[in-house]
C-alpha cells in the first residue's frame, strides 16, 4: 500500500511536471525536465524495508507509466527505474540521506545513474540516440533540475511514508528521512 | 530474513527486470502500443487531462495578466508601425488614383477625333451636404477659354466658365447654368439636359422630352442619355448620364430626373476638348427675303 501510494503521487507529479514544462519558454529550460521517476526510484530503493521486489515493482510501474506519457517505447523507462532502483537499494547500507545538501546530491547521483543506464539500455536495443554531446547536456541538465527539485520531493514522499508508520518512533524516522 | 526468502525475493526481482526487457523488447519490434498500452492510456487520460487544464489555465492566466511587462512598449511601437503603414498605404492609394486617371486620360484623348488637352484638378469646392459644386483645374488663360467643354473617362463632367491666369472653373452640367442637348439613346428622343444645382446630388432634369404615344418609346428608368452634338459644345455620343426617376408628365413631354455618369467628387484629372461650340449665326435675327427666282430682268 505505501508502494502503491508513493507511485500514484509520483505520477501525478510527473504528470504535472510534464504539463508545466511544456509551457516553459526558454528551450533550454524546456530540456531541463527533473527526472521524477529516477528519484522515485531511488527512493523505494533506498527505503526498501526487507524485501526489494516492492520496491523494484514499483519502479517498474512508475517507469512504465511514465513511458507512456513521454511516448518512449514502452518498457524503456520501466527497465530504467527498476534498474536505478537496484542502485539505490546497493548504496542503502552505505549512505545516510538527510539533509537538504546531501538530497541534493544523492538526486544529482540518481539522476546522472539513471541517465547513464538509458544510454546504456538504448545502446543495447538499438532505440536511436543523439549525439554524445547532446546526451551529455541533456544529462547535465536533468541533473541539474533533479537536484533543485529533489529535496521537494522527497519531503512529500517522506510525509507519505509517515502516513503508513506503524509507531511514533517509524513515523518519526520517516520524516528525519532516516533508513528503516 | 530467511535464505528462502531472500532467494524468492530476488527472483521476483529478476522476473520484474526481466519483464520490462521483454515489453521493450516487443514494443520496438512492434512499433505500434500494444492493446494493453491503450488500455492503460485510456484509463490514465482523463488524470492527465485534467492536471493538463488546471497547469494551462494557470499559465494563461500568468500570460494574460501577469507576464504583461513588455505589452505596453511593444504596443507603442505597434501603433507607430501601423501609422507609418497608414500613411503608406494613402500615398499608394493616391498615386494608384493618379495612375487611373492618367489611363482614363489616355482612353479619351485616344477616342476623341479633336484636340485635347489632360488637365488636373487643384480643387474641388463642396455643398454643406459634401457635393462637388464646380471644379478647377490647373490649366490657365494660355491653353484654355471659356466655354470649351471638359469630360472625363466616363462621360461629360461640364464646361470652362471662367479662366484667370494659370487656372480654369469647371461649370458642371449639374449646375444651373449648364444645358446640354442630349439623346435618350434606346428610342432617339431629343432633349435637353439642365443641371438641377442640388446641393445633395449631382442630379439633373431632361427637359423637352417628348411624350411618346407608344409606351415602350417613352422614358423608362435606367436608360442612357447621350450628346446629341446638335448645338452644343460636346461632340455627339458620349454617355451623359441615366435616368434615375420619372416624374410624370404634362400631357406634351415626358418629366425625368437623370443621374450623371462622370463622378465629379472622385475626379482627379479631366480632358478639355479643344474646340469651340460653333459661334452663333449673326444674321439670326434679322428678315432676309430670298431674291425672286423670276423676276424682271433688264434686256
Amino acid at each position: 500500500m505505501r508502494t502503491a501510494s508513493i507511485v500514484l503521487a509520483a505520477y501525478v507529479l510527473c504528470v504535472i511536471v510534464a504539463a508545466i514544462w511544456r509551457l516553459v519558454p526558454t528551450s533550454l529550460l524546456r530540456d531541463a525536465v527533473p527526472d521524477l521517476g529516477a528519484l522515485t526510484a531511488a527512493y523505494l530503493g533506498l527505503t526498501a524495508r526487507r524485501d526489494v521486489a516492492p520496491a523494484v515493482g514499483g519502479s517498474v510501474v512508475l517507469g512504465y507509466l511514465v513511458d507512456l506519457i513521454s511516448g518512449t517505447p514502452p518498457g524503456l523507462g520501466a527497465l530504467v527505474l527498476g534498474a536505478t532502483s537496484l542502485v539505490a537499494r546497493t548504496v542503502q547500507q552505505r549512505i545516510l540521506v538527510r539533509g537538504t545538501t546531501v538530497t541534493m546530491a544523492f538526486s544529482a547521483f540518481v539522476a546522472i545513474a539513471a541517465g547513464i543506464v538509458s544510454l546504456i539500455v538504448r545502446g543495447l536495443y538499438g532505440v536511436p540516440t543523439s549525439t554524445i554531446g547532446v546526451e551529455l547536456q541533456h544529462i547535465a541538465l536533468v541533473t541539474i533540475a533533479t537536484a533543485i527539485i529533489g529535496p521537494l520531493v522527497w519531503r512529500v514522499f517522506r510525509r507519505i511514508d509517515a502516513m503508513f508508520a506503524r509507531t511514533q518512533r517509524e513515523r518519526d524516522a520517516a520524516l528525519e528521512g532516516l533508513a528503516p | 530474513m530467511t535464505l528462502r526468502r531472500r532467494l524468492v525475493d530476488w527472483v521476483l526481482v529478476g522476473i520484474l527486470i526481466l519483464v520490462p526487457a521483454l515489453v521493450l523488447r516487443s514494443s520496438l519490434s512492434r512499433g505500434t502500443p500494444s492493446a494493453f498500452d491503450q488500455a492503460v492510456v485510456r484509463i490514465t487520460a482523463p488524470l492527465e487531462a485534467g492536471v493538463s487544464w488546471i497547469v494551462e489555465g494557470i499559465g494563461g492566466m500568468w500570460a494574460r495578466y501577469v507576464a504583461l511587462v513588455d505589452v505596453e512598449s511593444e504596443n507603442r511601437e505597434l501603433r507607430e508601425e501601423n501609422d507609418t503603414l497608414r500613411k503608406q498605404v494613402a500615398e499608394l492609394v493616391r498615386a494608384a488614383d493618379d495612375v487611373a486617371a492618367l489611363e482614363e486620360l489616355a482612353l479619351v484623348k485616344k477616342r476623341t477625333p479633336t484636340d485635347t488637352l489632360g488637365a488636373r484638378v487643384i480643387g474641388a469646392p463642396l455643398s454643406p451636404q459634401f457635393r462637388v459644386m464646380r471644379l478647377r483645374i490647373d490649366r490657365g488663360d494660355k491653353e484654355v477659354q471659356q466655354d470649351l467643354a471638359v469630360i472625363a473617362g466616363t462621360g461629360p463632367v461640364g464646361r470652362i466658365d471662367k479662366v484667370y491666369g494659370g487656372y480654369a472653373d469647371v461649370v458642371l452640367i449639374s449646375d444651373t447654368r449648364s444645358k446640354v442637348d442630349v439623346v435618350l439613346k434606346r428610342t432617339g428622343a431629343r432633349g435637353t439636359l439642365v443641371g438641377l444645382g442640388k446641393p445633395d446630388s449631382y442630379a439633373c432634369v431632361l427637359k423637352s422630352l417628348e411624350l411618346a404615344a407608344k409606351p415602350e418609346l417613352r422614358a423608362q428608368v435606367g436608360d442612357e442619355i447621350v450628346t446629341s452634338g446638335v448645338g452644343s459644345i460636346f461632340p455627339p455620343g458620349l454617355v451623359i448620364g441615366k435616368v434615375s426617376r420619372l416624374d410624370g408628365d404634362d400631357g406634351m413631354f415626358q418629366n425625368l430626373e437623370v443621374e450623371p455618369t462622370a463622378d465629379v467628387s472622385r475626379l482627379r484629372a479631366v480632358t478639355v476638348l479643344l474646340v469651340l461650340p460653333p459661334p452663333a449665326d449673326p444674321d439670326a435675327k434679322t428678315k432676309k427675303r430670298s431674291e425672286p427666282a423670276f423676276m424682271e430682268r433688264a434686256l
